[in-house]
C-alpha cells in the first residue's frame, strides 16, 4: 500500500484554540464541523480543515491509509467502516486539489 | 464567519519608511518613524515566530534600502517564516536577486503601474523606473526567485489592466495583484486626481473578475471586500469584509503595530507588547472585527459578505470604521 504525504508547497498551521474547542464540542456530542482546526494556504488561497480533516492532514507524513484509519480511531469514536469511508472521501477530495504526494 | 485565527496569518512589515521614489499614490511618504536596528528587528521576529505566523511581507518604504535586508530575511526564514517583499525594483541588481534567492525570499513583488514606460515613470516620479522594474523582474527570474507583480489601480491605468496582466505574464510572474486605490498618505492628498468614481470601480471590477475567471496561466488577485457586491465570496473564505486585523497586522519601522498599513492607529509596540495579547485584546481590532452597519449599509443586502467594504478607506475619509466604503457603488 502506498504512503501518502502532504504536498510540501502547501503552507499550513494548526489552529490550536479551534482544535481544543472542537474536541470539547465532540466530547459533549455537539456538532464541531464549523471549527477550522487547520489553516492552509495554497497558491495564495486560504482554506481551513475541520477537526477530522485537520487530524488526517497532520498525520500525512508518509503514512498508508490503513495505518491512518487505525490512528484516527483512537481519537474518533466512530465505527470503523464509517471512519474509513470519511477518510477515503477526504483523501480523494484533497488529492484532486493537488494537496497530496504519493510515494 | 468562522473564528478569527489564533494569531495573524500575515504580518506586513515596513522595515523602513525611507524610499528612493516619491510616488503620487504612496501611503507611506508622509510617515516618519525611527528605524529599528538589526538586532531589535530580529528580537521582534523571534517574538512573532512564537505564535507561528506563517507569512511576513515587507512593504514600503523601499525594503532594498535596508542594508541588512538579506540578513534579516535569512534569520526570518530560519525561524520558519515565508518571507516576501514589495519593491519598486530600482535597486535590484543581478547580485541582489541572487541574494534574494539565497536568503530565502519565497516571492518578490515588483510594482509596475503601466505598460507604457512614460506613464509609469511619471506616476512614480522617477525617469527610467519602468525600465528598471522590468530588469528587476528579469534578474529575479534568472535567479529562480518566484515573481509577482503589483499594480495600483487608479485613473492612469483602470482601462488598461488587461495590458498589465499581459505584461506580468510576459515577465513570467505567477501572480499579479491589482490593488485597489487607498486614500492614505499621498493617496489621500491626490485622491481627487487619481481615485475612480464608484461607477468606474464597478466597471473595473466587473471586467477584471471576468478576466480572472478565464486566466489559467497567471493568478489575478484583487483583495477588495467591495467585490462582494459582484460575486459571493468563495465558500471557504475564512473571514468576510476587510482582512486586516482578522488575518493580518502591520508592523511599522519602529515596531509599532497597526491593523493595516493604511490605518494609522497604533495598538501597541512589539518591543514591549506581546503579539498575542494585542491580537486578543486590542479594542481597535475588536471594533474592526465587529463592525456595525451604518447609513446605506443598514439596508444593504450585501452587508453580510461586504461588511461595509474597506475599513481603511472608510476610516480615512470619515474617521469612522463603520461608514460605508467610499468606493461603494450601491445606491442609497
Ligand atoms: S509607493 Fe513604494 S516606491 Fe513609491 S514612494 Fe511609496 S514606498 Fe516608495
Ligand atoms: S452599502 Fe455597505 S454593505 Fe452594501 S455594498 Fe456598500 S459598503 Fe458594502
Amino acid at each position: 500500500m502506498r504512503n501518502i504525504r502532504r504536498n510540501p508547497d502547501i503552507i499550513w498551521r494548526e489552529e490550536e484554540e479551534a482544535r481544543d474547542e472542537a474536541l470539547r464540542a465532540m466530547e459533549r456530542g455537539d456538532d464541531a464541523s464549523g471549527e477550522g482546526t487547520v489553516l492552509l494556504v495554497e497558491s495564495g488561497m486560504m482554506h481551513q480543515l475541520n477537526l477530522l480533516g485537520g487530524e488526517i492532514w497532520k498525520l500525512l507524513d508518509g503514512i498508508d491509509e490503513e495505518r491512518l484509519v487505525d490512528t484516527l480511531a483512537m481519537t474518533f469514536d466512530i465505527d470503523r467502516e464509517t471512519l474509513s469511508m470519511d477518510v477515503r472521501d477526504f483523501l480523494i477530495d484533497i488529492d484532486g486539489r493537488g494537496w497530496l504526494v504519493h510515494e | 464567519m468562522s473564528r478569527i485565527p489564533f494569531s495573524p496569518v500575515t504580518i506586513n512589515w515596513t522595515l523602513t519608511f525611507r524610499c528612493n521614489f516619491n510616488c503620487r499614490h504612496c501611503y507611506s511618504r508622509p510617515e516618519k518613524a525611527p528605524e529599528l536596528p538589526t538586532e531589535q528587528v530580529k528580537e521582534i521576529m523571534a517574538k512573532v515566530a512564537k505564535y507561528k505566523v506563517p507569512f511576513i511581507n515587507y512593504g514600503g518604504g523601499e525594503p532594498l534600502l535596508r542594508s541588512d535586508l538579506f540578513e534579516l530575511t535569512s534569520y526570518a526564514t530560519c525561524l520558519g517564516f515565508n518571507v516576501s517583499m514589495n519593491t519598486n525594483g530600482f535597486l535590484m541588481t543581478r547580485e541582489k536577486a541572487a541574494l534574494a534567492g539565497e536568503s530565502g525570499f519565497k516571492t518578490v513583488g515588483i510594482s509596475i503601474d503601466s505598460t507604457r514606460p512614460e506613464v509609469h515613470d511619471d506616476f512614480r516620479n522617477i525617469k527610467g523606473s519602468h525600465k528598471k522594474a522590468v530588469s528587476a523582474a528579469k534578474f529575479l527570474k534568472e535567479q529562480g526567485v518566484r515573481l509577482t507583480i503589483s499594480s495600483v489601480i487608479c485613473r492612469i491605468n483602470h482601462t488598461e489592466f488587461e495590458d498589465l496582466v499581459r505584461q506580468a505574464r510576459d515577465l513570467g510572474a505567477e501572480q499579479i495583484s491589482l490593488h485597489n486605490y487607498k486614500c492614505a498618505g499621498m493617496g489621500f492628498t491626490n485622491k481627487d486626481e487619481l481615485d475612480l468614481s464608484p461607477a468606474e470601480w464597478k466597471e473595473f471590477y466587473l471586467k477584471a473578475i471576468a478576466l480572472r475567471e478565464k486566466a489559467t496561466d497567471i493568478r489575478i488577485s484583487m483583495d477588495d471586500p467591495i467585490t462582494a457586491t459582484i460575486h459571493k465570496a468563495p465558500e471557504q473564505a475564512i473571514v468576510k469584509g476587510s482582512t486586516c486585523g482578522k488575518l493580518s497586522l502591520n508592523i511599522r519601522a519602529n515596531g509599532d503595530v497597526t491593523p493595516c498599513g493604511f490605518i494609522p492607529v497604533v495598538i501597541g509596540n512589539l518591543l514591549t507588547d506581546d503579539l498575542k495579547d494585542l491580537w486578543d485584546h486590542s479594542n481597535v481590532l475588536e471594533k474592526m472585527r465587529n463592525k456595525k452597519p451604518k447609513e446605506k449599509c443598514l439596508t444593504c443586502k450585501h452587508y453580510e459578505d461586504c461588511l461595509g467594504g474597506c475599513t481603511a478607506r472608510a476610516y480615512a475619509t470619515t474617521g469612522d470604521f463603520n461608514s460605508p466604503d467610499p468606493h461603494c457603488w450601491v445606491a442609497k
